[in-house]
Formats: structure tokens, sequence, C-alpha cells
């Protein structure tokens, strides 16, 4: 198969990680990888993907100072109509969602999303993706086509050490008429202190096993380590100790968080209910009988002052 | 303002105790002990079209491809305020796949008058992100994705904010007309009370079969999908939670291990 | 909602009312909340008014306890006045996303948990001694059809109760039958949310679906179902009882055996749609009497008095915004106060909201909260 295309992803001044992940991918289907990145002044993003490509192909322009799925849709059709690569990767992300379907229509390629696994069979890609939430497993087969288009789940791979050292070329903006359709504003951060637990990546929920207020700190700490936003049990919003629109459950909030890790939980009926849109639960409890088990993906059974300061401890050293 | 709002009915399968089964086909799951419900982010869509019209006036038109069944969730949302309703069926839609399906809706949606489609931005059964994107380029129309917050600025132009990772929102402004695909938690969805579905249910739903998209055969289903699912298979996980064994130490770091190698922290 | 004249006034008779105030001088949630049920009853005459009206918080604080309605001197039901405005909120769909998923998950799943309809019969496994639970064919002859509530059928705390009823059943010889997968909710939870057209659907539907089995009464498990069932349905021609019902009339004629000690001390809770609504106050203390080693004990506030738990009336699924102690928690020290070890209670509602105030009391090593059906478990 000819060139395999790995789209960079960039925001805010920082290379995304799954850029990386994808280049390692790619890496292994026994073609040569091209990063394509777009961007403004990102020489050094440039030379961490050539670390991970055989070449990347470098387009610097203030166009793409931020991203704009029209702009990059446009530049990347000139490109994929040029170099015709047999493989195009694009990040299943807040970006390459909004832009690879697009771009597999308008070429006419074909498509598909939210990939967690790709092998290369008889010059063609085939793809597994997933259903029903991770409930099933899909295979997904092309039809014959010089190019496809796959969008790939975030760290669905993780990403390799790297160590090549691709050729950079650096390459004239392909698009020269305004992108008008569009137009990029700003980033908007989420305000401090209204956190919207339904929409939390991570969620560390505390529950009444947490015994007092005053041991709080410990969890705020763990939270804080994990990148995650705190919840709770009603046991917990209810002696005050967190506010009530941090309640998960039936009276509370439904929440769908990557992670859930519900600590000194019991996993009443009521409470589970709110956590059925959560990817992955871990569950600390020290009662090995505790329901919440059975909800978990993953549990200890041990006491939770003593797992909880170990755990933060061991997350903020993997950090540093 | 004129919304198109495009809904699917899907399987409820978000409680812990709904089992998924492969059915003998390996290309389907066992349906018969599923409850269908509006996939879950169309409904936020269906509110985001509505609370539109309510500001702004218009009409709101429902569509969607699906069997006779969906007519519930498409009375669900016309009991919420919609107008019109527009039902695709044919045999020959199966195994569409999210650029045909784009296909399909615009075909039934090109002749409405029209300043927004919204859709939902991933369904919770094939979890594509990807239809309404794709619609935008079939219909030749501007597309944000993952939209939390629509504005109108002016005649011909929304501002939108676009949830991206990390709780970031993308602000950015757009030209009407143009396919939004919303996020679930841009507003809090009303109830459609039972009275309100009753009365719905004297509405029209247009329906239209293959032909009257105006595609041919080789533009619909499988036969007009470039990416076809050729089968399904179980993932490998465990029912109980795996329990992690050790003192404090061994197992708060064979759980750090594992939330680093899944990616989640 | 379109409000024609005199809606209300009607509706509720509200011009019988003298303003006497002995409504509101009952309720129980006035220590915690803001409802003044009188005060409803008072302004909803004017039909310009109950837009605003049905906008107030409060009108969702009211657990339909009914003990309003039993010491109205004039014969009213104030809080339906309540419920009226609740029904409006419904109608306009404007009702708390909790209330909301509730109410939807009754109309797609026939039941307000989220749970499918498939797995409705998944308790009847592993029943202890009972190798295969009775489900009766269309047309198919018995003498009782059990009605199990969706919260016994779905909570996994809850379905015990469901479970001791069938050994219950089977101990003593009784005909009996379930519906399976087909039973429904009751309408009980969708009326008292404000869902009038929805609770016509589940009258409508469940009227028919008994209709098909040729039995002679209906026993539930839960007193909300019993009380709808019994009390709200509009052509329902079929006996209906609470199991506390049937289980003292079995007792009674020595066909249920009660014979491993229950030594405790313990104060029975009379759930508000056993007792307050349906007049059944004996038939559990007879049950528990008949436990051997059973020391009864009363609450102060008990039959007609008793203090609700806040577990009905929509209860589950609309949190009270106050931060006052819970009626339940109140309840429970009660009857520490009393010096008792066990607090028996007959209804599914009642055991969770008692339980959980037993937790928050930190008071799990000292007593329990068992329903009736998990003390016969043990006793028999
Ligand atoms: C009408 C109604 C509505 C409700 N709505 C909700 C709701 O929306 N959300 C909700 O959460 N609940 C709700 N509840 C309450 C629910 O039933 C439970 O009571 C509640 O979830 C219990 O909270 P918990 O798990 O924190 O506490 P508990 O059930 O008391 O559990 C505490 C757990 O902590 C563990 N533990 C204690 N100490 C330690 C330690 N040192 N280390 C590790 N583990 C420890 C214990 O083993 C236990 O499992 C509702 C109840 C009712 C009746
Ligand atoms: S039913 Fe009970 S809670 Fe409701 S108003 Fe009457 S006394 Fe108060
Ligand atoms: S108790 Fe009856 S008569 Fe007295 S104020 Fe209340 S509703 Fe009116």
């Amino acid at each position: 198969m000819s060139d395999i295309f790995v789209l960079a992803e960039h925001r805010q001044d920082e290379l995304r990680e799954v850029t990386l992940e994808m280049l390692t991918m790619a890496g292994g289907l026994g073609s040569p990888v091209t990063a394509v990145l777009f961007g403004s002044g990102v020489n050094d993003f440039a030379d961490k993907c050539a670390s991970f490509a055989d070449k990347v192909i470098y387009v610097d322009d203030p166009t793409y100072e931020n991203f704009n799925s029209a702009a990059y849709q446009a530049a990347l059709v000139e490109l994929i109509k040029a170099e015709k690569p047999g493989l195009v990767l694009i990040g299943n992300t807040g970006q390459g969602a909004d832009l690879a379907p697009s771009l597999a229509v308008e070429l006419d390629l074909p498509y598909s999303s939210d990939i967690i696994a790709v092998t290369i069979e008889n010059d063609k890609p085939v793809a597994t993706r997933q259903y029903y939430g991770g409930k099933i497993d899909g295979r997904i087969e092309f039809k014959d086509a010089d190019t496809y288009v796959l969008a790939i789940r975030e760290a669905a791979t993780p990403a390799g050490e790297g160590g090549k050292s691709g050729e950079i070329v650096k390459t004239d903006n392909p698009v020269t008429t305004e992108i008008t359709v569009k137009r990029f504003l700003e980033y908007v951060e989420a305000a401090i202190g209204e956190v919207d637990i339904t929409q939390s990546t991570a969620l560390v929920a505390v529950g009444r096993g947490i015994r007092e207020d005053k041991n709080m700190p410990i969890m705020e700490e763990l939270a804080q380590a994990m990148g995650a936003d705190l919840a709770a049990s009603r046991a917990v919003v209810d002696a005050g100790w967190l506010p009530q629109d941090r309640q998960v459950g039936i009276s509370g909030k439904t929440v769908k968080p990557k992670l859930y890790l519900a600590v000194g939980i019991s996993g009443a009926f009521q409470h589970v209910t709110g956590i059925k849109g959560a990817d992955l639960v871990v569950a600390i409890n020290k009662d090995p009988d505790a329901p919440i088990f059975q909800y978990a993906d993953y549990g200890i059974v041990d006491d939770l002052f003593k797992v909880v300061p170990a755990l933060t401890d061991k997350l903020k050293g993997m950090k540093g | 303002m004129n919304v198109v709002v495009c809904v699917k009915q899907v399987p409820d399968t978000s409680d812990p105790d709904t089992e998924v089964h492969i059915d003998s086909s390996g290309r389907d799951v066992e349906r018969s002990k599923f409850s269908f419900v509006i996939n879950d982010a169309d409904n936020y869509a269906v509110e985001e079209a509505i609370l539109l019209k309510e500001k702004h006036g218009g009409e709101v038109t429902v569509v969607n491809i699906g069997p006779e069944t969906a007519n519930q969730v498409i009375r669900m949302a016309l009991a919420k305020g919609g107008d019109k309703a527009i039902r695709l069926e044919d045999e020959k839609f199966e195994f569409s796949d999210a650029v045909c399906t784009a296909r399909l809706l615009a075909s039934a949606i090109k002749d409405i008058e029209y300043d927004i489609v919204m859709t939902g931005c991933i369904a919770t059964d094939d979890g594509y992100t990807a239809t309404g994107v794709a619609l935008g380029q079939v219909l030749g129309l501007p597309h944000a994705a993952y939209v939390k917050s629509v504005e109108v600025v002016e005649e011909g132009k929304l501002k939108v904010g676009r949830e991206l990772e990390g709780g970031i929102m993308e602000m950015l402004e757009i030209q009407t007309p143009c396919v939004l695909t919303i996020q679930t938690g841009i507003n809090e969805p009303r109830y459609a009370s039972f009275k309100g579905i009753r009365a719905a249910s004297k509405k029209e739903i247009k329906l239209m079969d293959l032909a009257a998209t105006g595609l041919s055969e080789d533009e619909a289903g499988e036969a007009g999908s470039k990416s076809v699912m050729v089968q399904y298979s179980v993932p490998e996980v465990g029912e109980l939670a795996e329990m992690l064994e050790g003192d404090a130490a061994e197992t708060s770091g064979k759980l750090a291990g594992i939330l680093k190698e899944k990616g989640l922290v | 909602m379109s409000i024609e004249q005199g809606t209300f006034v009607q509706k509720y008779d509200l011009l019988g009312c003298i303003q006497c105030g002995r409504c509101t001088g009952g309720c129980p949630v006035t220590v915690r909340t803001e409802l003044n049920v009188r005060k409803f009853v008072n302004d909803t005459i004017e039909d310009d008014r109950l837009e605003e009206l049905s906008e107030k918080p409060e009108i969702w604080d009211c657990t339909t306890c009914n003990t309003c309605a039993l010491r109205c001197p004039k014969g009213l039901d104030p809080f339906e006045v309540l419920l009226g405005l609740r029904s409006m909120r419904a109608e306009e769909g404007n009702i708390q996303p909790t209330a909301r998923d509730a109410l939807e998950s009754m109309f797609n799943n026939g039941n307000p948990w989220g749970k499918p309809a498939a797995r409705r019969v998944d308790w009847m496994e592993g029943i202890e001694g009972v190798e295969k639970v009775r489900i009766l064919e269309p047309g198919e002859k018995a003498d009782v059809l059990i009605h199990i509530c969706c919260t016994a059928a779905y909570d996994p705390r809850i379905m015990p109760l469901a479970k001791n009823l069938v050994r219950v059943m089977e101990a003593a010889g009784v005909d009996y039958g379930f519906i399976g997968v087909e039973e429904k909710h009751c309408g009980s939870e969708a009326r008292r949310l404000g869902e009038e057209g929805l609770f016509e659907y589940f009258d409508e539907e469940n009227t028919e679906l008994f209709g098909r089995f040729d039995v002679n009464r209906l026993v539930c498990l839960s007193p909300h179902c019993m009380n709808t069932f019994k009390n709200e349905y509009q052509n329902l021609n079929l006996p209906v009882m609470h199991y506390t019902e049937l289980v003292a009339e079995l007792i009674e004629d020595k066909k249920l055996e009660l014979k491993n000690e229950i030594a405790a001390p313990v104060v029975f809770h009379d759930p508000c749609y056993l007792g307050k609504k349906n007049n059944i106050f004996d038939e559990p203390r007879y049950i528990l009497s008949q436990m051997p080693g059973v020391e009864p004990l009363e609450f102060l506030r008990s039959r007609e008095r008793s203090l609700c738990c806040e577990g009905g009336g929509g209860k589950m699924w609309v949190e009270s915004e106050s931060k006052e102690q819970r009626l339940a928690e109140t309840r429970i020290m009660d009857a520490k106060d009393l010096g008792a070890k066990i607090v028996a209670v007959s209804c599914p509602f009642c055991l969770l909201t008692l339980e959980d105030a037993l937790k928050v009391k930190g008071l799990e090593e000292e007593m329990r909260v068992a329903d009736i059906l998990e003390l016969l478990g043990e006793a028999m």
C-alpha cells in the first residue's frame, strides 16, 4: 500500500498525544508514514512528528494557527489529490470528528470512524470499532479505493518511543482562497467552581466511607492528581460535604465519564443508576460484598484511608 | 428560523443489566429484549431545535430513518413542539454506513426550506460521530460538530461553541444554512407528556422509500456504502470487578498502572 | 394546559373549604419545607393564578401521605390540589429531569427505574426451596394473582421481599400465579408526578392485562400499587388486597407456621398508603405478634397519626431542597428512643427511606429496618 498520512493535531500550543498514537499505529502497518502538519510557527511539533514518521509535510501558514475544519479540509483535499496516500488517519477527536467525515465525502473515499485497531489485509485496511457502548466489537471492511480515510479513537494504542528522523518538507499552503463559511473566534475554558459533573470525563466519587468533612482533602488531592472532578453519593451531599450539584444517582445527576472511581460508596441501586453511562468503573471499598463491585470493572477491597493517599502518590509520581 | 432535526431510534442499552447479544447472522444483535428510545444526543438536538423555534419563530421538521416503531420517537419530538415529520423506510437501506445514511437523509432534507439542520453528535448504538458532518458535505453546507451552544448573531450567521477534550469550548462563527451536530448537555430536554404524544399521533408522518428518495439501488444500504461492518464479535471483558490484590502500596500501584495504560490519567 | 373557568374549584370542591387550617396543621413536611397546603386550597380558587402557583417548588414537597385528607373536617383531599398543579407542569413538559426520566421509563419500559421490561422477572431466579415460580397463561385459573411492585422487581435491595412472598405462598399452599414479563407499573407514581394521561394509560392497560386471567383476587406487594388498583382504577372488577391481609388470613387459618425466634423489640411503622389511606392497621401488627419472640412496641405517632417517611408521592424522583432533618431520620430516632431493635415496615419505599436514615444516623450496628416479608422469611 502507498504512504500512510497521519494528520497532526494540536491545540493551544500543544501537540496532542493522539498524533503520536496514530503515528505509532501507522508505523506498524508496513508502509511509509507521513505526518501532515498544518500550523503557524510550530517547528517543534514538526520535529516531534519527524521522530515518529518517515516524512513530515509541514504547511506553515497563519491560516492554521487555530483549527478550522473548512480550512483543513480544503488543504487536505489538495494534498491527498496530489500525493495519493493509501490511507489517511485522523483523530476521532473534537477536531478530527469535525473534519474527517466531510473530507471523505468530498473526495468520495471509504470512511469509518472511532476505530480502535487497524490491520492491512490484501493491501487494504481492515478496522475494528466498537458498538453498543463497547459491548460489541465490529469488523469493518472497505470497498476498493486508492485511498481510505479512518478516524482513530484517542488512546486506542499507546504512543511508542519514536526514534525515527523523518524528513521535514515545508510545503506552501495549497489553498489560496479565503475560507469564509466558518471562522474561529476563541477558546473558552470552563469557569472554575462550576463543574458540571454530567460532562466530566473523569470522576472521583466520594461516599459515606469518608466519614467526616475533615477527611475530604485526601479526596480532593486524589481528584487533582487524576485530573478528575469530585462527585458524591447522596450521603455525602446530605452531610453538606459537597454541594447538591455533585450528587450522582436517581435524585442527582446521571453521569457518563470515561472513568468513575467510587470511593467508600456501597453501590446502592439509587446511586449506581446514575453511573450506567460510565465507561470504566473502579471501586475502593473495605467491604468485599459491597454491591458496587458488581458494577465495577476493577475493585480494591481495603481501607480507603490507606489506598487513597498511596494512589495519589503513585499518580503524582507518574506525572512528575 | 426553520430547523430540520434528524432523530434515530436506538435500543436502550445504557442500563448495566441490559445484555447485548449477537444474533445468528453475526451482523446484528438480538433485539427482542430491548426497549427502544430516542438516541440521547438527538434528544438534545430536538430540544435545541424547539428552543430556537420558540425564540425566533419558524418550523421544526423531524426526519428519521427507521421502521414503523420509530414513529414513537418521532411523535415524542412532535409532542414537544415539532411541526412536520418525515420517515424513511426501505429494506434496501439496511447496512448503510454513516456516509450513506447522510446521503439518504439529504435526499429527504433537500426539498425542505431550512436554516439549520441538527443531528445528535453521536448515536449510542453505532457510535459513529460522523453522520451529521457527512450530511453537511452531502448538502454542500458548512457544519460544526459537538455543538454545546448556539446563538443567532445576525441573519445568516450563528455563533456556536464546540466542546473539545478537557471541557474547552471552541467558539466559532458559521454561516447558515449549516449543519450542527449537537452534544448532550447543551440544554435540558423537556418531557413529552402522554397526552401530548397522543395528540401528536394525529399529525402526518410523511413516508419515503428508496424510490421517493430519487437515489438508485447502488446508492443505498450496503451497496451504497464504501465501508461495511461484516462481523460482530464479543470483546473480552470480565463480569464482576477484577479485584486487585495486595496491600495498599501494591493495589494502588496496580490501579495507577491500569489507569495510565488506558490513557485515563 | 388550557385552564377552563373553575377547573380546580369544581374538580377539588374548593368552595367546600372553610380555611380551618387543620390540613396544614397536620402536614408532616411543614417542619422542613415551605409547603402550606391550606393556602394552595385557598389560592387555586383563582384560575388566573394557577400558572404561577404551579411554578412554586414546594408543590413537589408533598408526599401524598393523606394526613391532610384525614384531618379535613369537610372531607376534602387537599393534597390533590397539589397534584393538579403538578399535572400542569407535566403537561408542559417542564418537570425535574429526575422525574422526567422516571416518567419516560414508565412509558418506554413499564417501570420507573430505567430497566428493560424484558428483565422484569429476573428476580424469580434462585428462590430458596422453589423450583419454578408459577407464571399464569392467559385464561388460566388461580385463586391469587400477585402483582410485584417495579421496585421489588428491579432493586436488588427489595427483591428479597418478592422472593419471600413466593416462599410464603408455597409454604401455605396458596393457589397463586404471576403475570410475568408483561407485568407493568401500576401508574401510582405516574399520577403523583402529575402525569394523569400516563396514569390513565396504565389503568386501561393493566385492567385489560388482569382481565386475561381467571383469578379471584389481586394481591400486591406494595401498598402504593394496591391503593391505585383498588381506589383509582376506573373499571377493575377484581378484589385487591395487600400481602399483609393475605398473610394474616393464612396465619389465622393455620396454613402458615412461624416457628423461628425473632427475639427482639420490634416497632411497626405504618406505611401511609396502607394505613392512613386504606385503613389497614391491624393485619401487619397481627402478623408480627405471631412471630415467636417478637416484643411489640408502638410509636407515639402510630396508626392514623403515623409519621410519613417521605418515600411516596413521587418523592423517589424529586429531592427536596430542604436541608432540615428528613422525616425518616426523625422516625429512626423515635424508634431508637423506644428501644426498638427492628423497625418493621410493609412497603418497599418505607424500607428504602428508613434504612437510608438508619445509616445516616450511624445506627446500623444497633438496629435494623426490615420488611415484614423479610421477617416472615426468617420466622418460617
Ligand atoms: C428516595 C431515595 C433517593 C435516593 N437517591 C439517591 C441518589 O440520587 N444518589 C445516591 O447516591 N443515593 C441516593 N439514595 C440513597 C441510597 O439509597 C444510599 O443510601 C446512598 O447512596 C448511600 O451512600 P453511600 O454509598 O455513600 O453510603 P453507604 O451505603 O453507607 O456506604 C458507605 C460505604 O463505605 C464503605 N466504607 C466505610 N468505611 C470505609 C473505609 N474506611 N474504607 C473503604 N470503604 C469504607 C462501606 O463498606 C460502605 O460500603 C436515595 C435513597 C432514597 C430512599
Ligand atoms: S398529603 Fe401529607 S405531605 Fe401532602 S399536603 Fe397532605 S399532609 Fe402534607
Ligand atoms: S382541613 Fe379541609 S377545610 Fe380545613 S383548610 Fe384544609 S382543606 Fe380547608
